[in-house]
């Protein structure tokens, strides 16, 4: 029983009545299924978190990805508090474990395009060769913009440009935040049908959160934020 | 890695600042460099000779003879325990003066020699002459003694001339037998001496101490002193300022010529104080510019540094990218300091041979250690203000 059970938690992420420290009166008179609640997210599950304005969408994001500790209640990775990962695992988890779409992008604006996914490529063990860049580009519709400064793409760009750096590291979640505010609906599907393919490829699972309803993957949950 | 890195984390604008840490570390580094190689210069000038050596580290101090001295130039005891306690002096013994009458002739026709005479004795660790016989007690008829060389080239080169008398070698007069007579309170008394070795270092002819103290007791001569008006001491450099200075404030005086290095051991000290403390100084000075010019590249690129770590890089790999930016200029500028040093080392060398001096052509193992040393400490502050700069960024 013990290596299945094992197998079981392995990066499971599991949240205790998490609530941020900022927030936590007015999120408190809301109805969430997420603040302060019990939640276990299990490898491989595909979930979309509805989350209207002000319902502390981006804050849930960063929380997850440890760039905030202002919040009670706790994170676990692996059964792990996540309060306890010191700077250097932390470092080994983003490597390896949990990529991310920030909703505000987070590009190196003065290195090209394909410098800011090489970049994510080659911080750990690369998981795909190089070309496997101009690949996935192509499929988005951003491979003539790569040699471009990431400073001077277009929004809807740097939100694909954005996506392929996600996608190019090894991961078993993945965030997203509003990943395709700027795209249209023809390049939301391409780009959701790769997301959907190199999570699938690693029996990877992913949190999105988005404003409304869609149905851009086959969501194993749907949660109100 | 390393080449997006190189392109995200610029050095910091101030190139001029840059360079002029550079300069100044070059320069410091060169002065205390420059420091610890005269000085091993010096110590090779002082100790590369063995034979010098054990000429120059015992001094035979006397009290400058003068109109004040006159008639009581003694050294008393307080005079040898003040000497015992000071720092340059390693050993004091008394040189014993005999106080009987004595003289020396030869047993041989051919040879006719005979001569008045008086001894010295000194502690056996003095004696720099190893040989059996150096020993005597009651029973014994036979004295042996140490003479100094000058006896001997005295004797070659001007008396034998004068006297139309043959040269003779060390080997020769050490298988003479002389009959030495000595005066006591109960008449003369006829013993066998023999010169059993040469030495450069007490002018004055030696016999066991044993035997100068049984002589001593029996001359009858209580008229005598008691108190000795020679010492002899060991130094580990007689060319130690504080030795002369010592010697001189309190009217003692020695062979000049063995603490001749004294004024160039003046000079190199002042030379070698200098050149070190500026060069520390200014040591401090390029490490606090160096230090200030990490700290604001890292400054001046602290949210592309936030970015990479929020992104997944660790803190230690931008450390080590950090530290192979800044550290290899450092590695750079003490080899050119060490070429300098050694250029000026091998031309030192050249100028000083015409002087008959000799010293090393190339730069001495002390240099090269303090230079490691140097390596150590630039890559502690290097590593130590990186690692600080970094941390502070999470």
């Amino acid at each position: 029983m013990q290596p299945l059970l094992y197998i079981q938690l392995n990066m499971q992420l599991v949240l205790q009545n998490i609530i941020p420290v900022p927030l936590k009166e007015k999120l408190l008179q809301r109805s969430s299924s997420i603040w302060n609640k019990q939640l276990l997210f299990k490898k491989g599950e595909w979930i979309k978190i509805n989350a209207p304005s002000g319902s502390g969408k981006t804050t849930f994001i960063h929380t997850l990805y440890k760039l905030r500790n202002d919040y009670e209640g706790t994170v676990q990775y692996d059964e792990k508090d996540i309060r306890q990962i010191n700077a250097n695992d932390l470092a080994v988890y983003r490597q390896q474990k949990i990529s991310i779409v920030f909703q505000d992008l987070r590009l190196f604006p003065n290195i090209t395009a394909r410098e800011n996914i090489e970049l994510n490529r080659v911080m750990q063990t690369p998981l795909y060769e190089e070309n496997k860049i101009d690949e996935m580009a192509e499929i988005v519709g951003v491979a003539g913009i790569l040699q471009q400064r990431a400073g001077l793409c277009s929004y809807g760009e740097q939100q694909r440009i954005a996506i392929i750096r996600a996608l190019i590291q090894p991961f078993d979640w993945l965030l997203m935040d509003e990943p395709f505010s700027h795209l249209d609906k023809d390049n939301i599907a391409k780009a959701a049908a790769l997301i959907a393919a190199e999570c699938t490829k690693r029996n990877a699972g992913f949190i999105l959160t988005d404003l409304d309803e869609d149905a851009h993957f086959n969501y194993s949950r749907k949660l109100l934020l | 890695m390393n080449k997006l890195l190189k392109k995200l984390i610029k050095a910091a604008s101030g190139r001029t600042r840059f360079v002029m840490a550079v300069i100044g570390l070059s320069v410091a580094l060169i002065l205390i460099f420059a420091a610890v190689q005269v000085q091993s210069n010096y110590d090779e000038l002082l100790h590369s000779k063995t034979n010098q050596d054990s000429v120059a580290n015992f001094l035979v101090l006397n009290k400058v003879l003068n109109k004040d001295t006159y008639g009581h130039a003694s050294i008393s005891n307080d005079d040898i325990t003040k000497l015992k306690q000071q720092s340059f002096v390693d050993e004091v013994g008394i040189l014993t003066p005999s106080r009987y009458k004595a003289s020396v002739e030869s047993y041989s026709n051919k040879f006719p020699f005979s001569t008045e005479i008086s001894f010295e004795a000194v502690p056996s660790e003095f004696i720099d002459v190893n040989s059996k016989e150096w020993n005597w007690n009651e029973n014994s008829n036979f004295i042996p003694m140490i003479a100094p060389n000058m006896f001997l080239d005295f004797y070659n080169f001007q008396f034998s001339f004068s006297q139309n008398l043959p040269q003779l070698t060390q080997d020769v007069v050490k298988m003479i037998v002389f009959k030495v007579n000595i005066q006591t309170a109960n008449g003369k008394i006829s013993f066998n001496g023999r010169i059993v070795g040469f030495s450069d270092r007490i002018t004055s002819l030696l016999v066991p101490q044993s035997f100068m103290d049984w002589a001593n007791q029996y001359s009858g001569n209580t008229q005598a002193t008691q108190q000795p008006s020679r010492v002899i001491i060991k130094t580990k450099d007689p060319g130690n300022p504080l030795l002369v200075q010592y010697l001189k404030d309190n009217g003692l005086t020695t062979d000049a010529d063995k603490t001749r290095f004294s004024k160039y051991r003046q000079i190199v000290n002042v030379v070698v104080n200098i050149s070190g403390g500026t060069g520390i100084i200014m040591l401090v000075f390029a490490l606090l510019i160096f230090t200030l010019f990490i700290q604001l590249t890292i400054a001046s690129c602290k949210s592309e540094i936030e970015l990479l770590i929020t992104l997944g890089a660790s803190p230690k790999q931008l450390q080590r990218f950090l530290i192979k930016q800044f550290y290899p200029s450092n590695i750079i500028i003490i080899v050119i300091a060490l070429i300098i040093m050694s250029v000026l080392q091998f031309v030192a060398h050249g100028f000083l041979q015409q002087q008959n001096i000799f010293v090393s052509w190339f730069i001495s193992i002390t240099t090269i250690a303090v230079a490691v040393a140097m390596a150590l400490i630039l890559f502690l502050t290097n590593y130590f203000t990186i690692k600080k700069y970094i941390a502070v960024k999470q």
